[in-house]
C-alpha cells in the first residue's frame, strides 16, 4: 500500500477567540498604560501521528472542538503546525461548505469559472467544463443569471456539482451535506458513490455516526487535539459512545 | 463519470497566481459595474468634478505660480488628482480585501496576497480604461514627443508599485487591527493635503518642506507633470526618485505581509 498522508508529531497552538476583539486604539492605550502581554495561544492539535494509505475511507469522530475540521486544515495545507512534519502526496479536493466561494453578485457561469480557478483548475479548463456543470446541477436555464438571483436549494447543488467535477486523489468531507429535493440527492448519492471508488482516499468528519459507520472503515478518535484511538469502525464508534455516556453520567 | 474529461491540476505557481489574479480581477470589475462597461467611466467624474472645483476656488489666486495660465492650473490640478484618486481608491479597497475573504480562506488553500493584488489590479484597469488616455492626449498635445508618451508609464509603474506596498501593509495590519480603517483615513487626508495638488509647491514654508520627502506621491506628481505638462524631454532625475522610492516602499509592504502571514489565519 501507498501512503498518502503522514502527520507527525504534529502541534498547533491558535491565537484564542477574544483576541477577535483587539483593536488599534486598545493596542496602543494598553501600551501606553504599560498593561499590554502578548495574545495569549491555545494548544489546539497536540503531538498528533497520522498515517493514512491510498484508498483507504478515514472518519474522524470526537466532541465539538476537538480539533476535527483544523486536522482537516492542516492536511489541507490552509493551516500550517508550528511544529511537527506533515506530508501530503497527490490531489486534494476540499469539498467545502457549499457555495462558501460564491459571489452573489456574479452569473453562474462566471462564479463556475471563479471557483474552478479557486479549487486549482485553468480558466481554459473551466470553460469547458461548464457545459457539464450546469447539466449535473439542473441549472442551464440560470448560467447568465447572479447567483443572488437562485434559491438556496439551487446554491447547494451548484456548489455540490463543481465541487465533484473532479477526480481528486484525496477527497475531504467536512460534515455530511443532502442537497435539494429527494431526487437530486439520490443523483448525489449516485455521484458520491463514484467519487468513492478504489483509488480515492477519503477523509471524512461528521456527528453522524450511522453515516460514519457506514461510509468508513478507519476512524480516528479525537480529544482535546490529542488522538485518542485509531482503529476499525465498529470498535471505535462502540468505544466513543460508551465513553460519552459515562460523561453523561457524570454530569447527572 | 463524474468527470468526463481528464483533470490537469498541473499548473506551476506563477500560472496559478496569474489565473487567479485574471478571475479576481474580473470578478472586482464585474461586480463594481454590473457588466456595463460605461459604469467605468463615472470613476471620470470624481477628479473632474474636484478638478472643477479647485479651479473655481483656487484658480485666480494661484495661476501666476502657472505660468499666469488657468489653463495651467488645471491640467497640473487634474494630474494630481488622478494620482490621489488612484492611490486612495485602491489602496482603501486592498485594506478590506485580505478579511472579507476571511471565510474563503478558511475553506481553500489560496496565496494571501492575491486579494491586495487583485483589488490594486482592477484600479489599475479602471485606470487603463478612464484616466490613462486623458493623460495620454494631454502629453501628446504638450509634448508631441513619443519619448514623453513611453515615459510616462515609468512614473504610473512606481504609482501602482506604491499602491501595491501600502495595499499590502493595509491588509495585513487590518486583520490584527479591525478600527485601522478610520486611522488610515486620517493618513489618507495628510497624504492629500501635503501633495501639491492644488497648491504650488512653491508657497509650503521651507522648515515644512523638509517633512514633505515621506510622502511617496510627491515624486510621482511631479514627474507626471513635468513629462506631460511641461512640454519638455523627460526628466531623469524625477523618474529615478519615483521609481526608486516607490520600490522601496513596495519591498516594505511586501516583506510586513509575509512575515505577519503566518498569525493571519488564527485570526480571520
Amino acid at each position: 500500500m501507498q501512503e498518502v498522508i503522514r502527520l507527525e508529531k504534529v502541534k498547533l497552538w491558535r491565537r484564542t477567540q477574544e483576541e477577535f476583539s483587539y483593536d488599534l486604539k486598545k493596542t496602543v492605550l494598553s501600551i501606553a498604560a504599560g498593561k499590554y502581554r502578548q495574545p495569549a495561544k491555545k494548544l489546539v492539535l497536540n503531538n498528533v501521528d497520522l498515517v493514512v494509505e491510498k484508498g483507504e475511507k478515514v472518519g474522524i469522530i470526537g466532541a465539538n472542538g476537538s480539533g476535527k475540521s483544523t486536522i482537516l486544515k492542516v492536511i489541507c495545507g490552509i493551516l500550517k503546525p508550528s511544529s511537527g512534519k506533515v506530508r501530503v502526496r497527490g490531489e486534494i479536493a476540499p469539498l467545502i461548505e457549499l457555495g462558501a466561494g460564491f459571489d452573489p453578485n456574479l452569473s453562474v457561469i462566471d462564479n463556475i469559472i471563479l471557483y474552478g480557478v479557486m479549487l486549482g483548475f485553468s480558466r481554459w479548463e473551466m470553460k469547458q467544463r461548464v457545459g457539464l456543470i450546469l447539466e449535473f446541477a439542473e441549472l442551464e436555464d440560470y448560467a447568465l443569471v447572479p447567483v443572488k438571483g437562485l434559491s438556496s436549494g439551487m446554491v447547494a447543488r451548484l456548489g455540490f456539482a463543481i465541487a465533484t467535477d473532479v477526480q481528486p486523489d484525496i477527497l475531504i468531507l467536512d460534515e455530511v451535506f443532502s442537497v435539494g429535493d429527494e431526487r437530486f440527492k439520490q443523483k448525489c448519492q449516485y455521484r458520491m458513490q463514484q467519487l468513492w471508488d478504489e483509488k480515492t482516499t477519503v477523509l471524512l468528519v461528521s456527528h453522524d455516526l450511522d453515516y460514519v459507520k457506514e461510509a468508513c472503515e478507519v476512524l480516528i478518535w479525537l480529544e482535546k487535539g490529542e488522538v485518542r484511538m485509531v482503529g476499525g469502525t465498529d470498535e471505535i464508534i462502540d468505544l466513543y459512545l460508551i465513553s460519552s455516556q459515562t460523561k453523561k453520567s457524570t454530569i447527572k | 463519470m463524474a468527470s468526463t474529461l481528464p483533470t490537469h491540476r498541473t499548473l506551476s505557481m506563477i500560472q496559478r497566481y496569474w489565473e487567479l489574479l485574471y478571475v479576481l480581477v474580473s470578478r472586482n470589475i464585474k461586480v463594481r459595474y454590473r457588466g456595463s462597461l460605461v459604469g467605468i467611466y463615472w470613476s471620470l467624474l470624481n477628479p473632474l468634478i474636484m478638478t472643477g472645483l479647485y479651479t473655481a476656488i483656487f484658480g485666480a489666486t494661484f495661476a501666476e505660480y502657472f505660468n499666469n495660465s488657468i489653463v495651467d492650473y488645471v491640467l497640473a490640478a487634474f494630474t494630481g488628482l488622478v494620482v490621489i484618486h488612484f492611490f486612495n481608491g485602491s489602496t482603501s479597497q486592498a485594506l478590506l480585501s485580505v478579511v472579507e475573504n476571511g471565510v474563503l480562506l478558511n475553506k481553500i488553500r489560496l496565496p494571501m496576497s492575491i486579494f491586495p493584488m487583485s483589488m490594486v489590479g482592477a484600479n489599475v484597469f479602471q485606470f487603463c480604461v478612464g484616466m490613462l488616455p486623458l493623460l495620454l492626449i494631454v502629453t501628446w498635445l504638450k509634448s508631441h514627443s513619443l519619448i514623453s508618451l513611453l515615459a510616462l508609464f515609468l512614473p504610473l509603474i512606481s504609482l501602482v508599485w506604491v499602491c501595491m506596498g501600502i495595499g499590502f501593509l493595509l491588509s495585513g495590519l487590518y486583520v490584527f487591527y479591525r478600527d485601522l480603517g478610520y486611522f488610515y483615513e486620517l493618513v489618507r487626508f495628510i497624504l492629500g493635503i501635503s501633495s501639491p495638488v492644488f497648491y504650488p509647491a512653491e508657497i509650503v514654508p521651507e522648515a515644512v518642506a523638509k517633512f514633505l520627502i515621506l510622502n511617496p506621491l510627491i515624486p510621482i506628481i511631479e514627474s507626471i507633470r513635468q513629462i506631460s505638462l511641461s512640454g519638455n524631454l523627460p526628466e531623469l532625475s524625477l523618474i529615478g526618485k519615483s521609481l526608486i522610492s516607490s520600490l522601496i516602499i513596495w519591498f516594505l509592504g511586501w516583506s510586513c505581509f509575509r512575515w505577519w502571514q503566518e498569525q493571519y489565519m488564527d485570526l480571520l
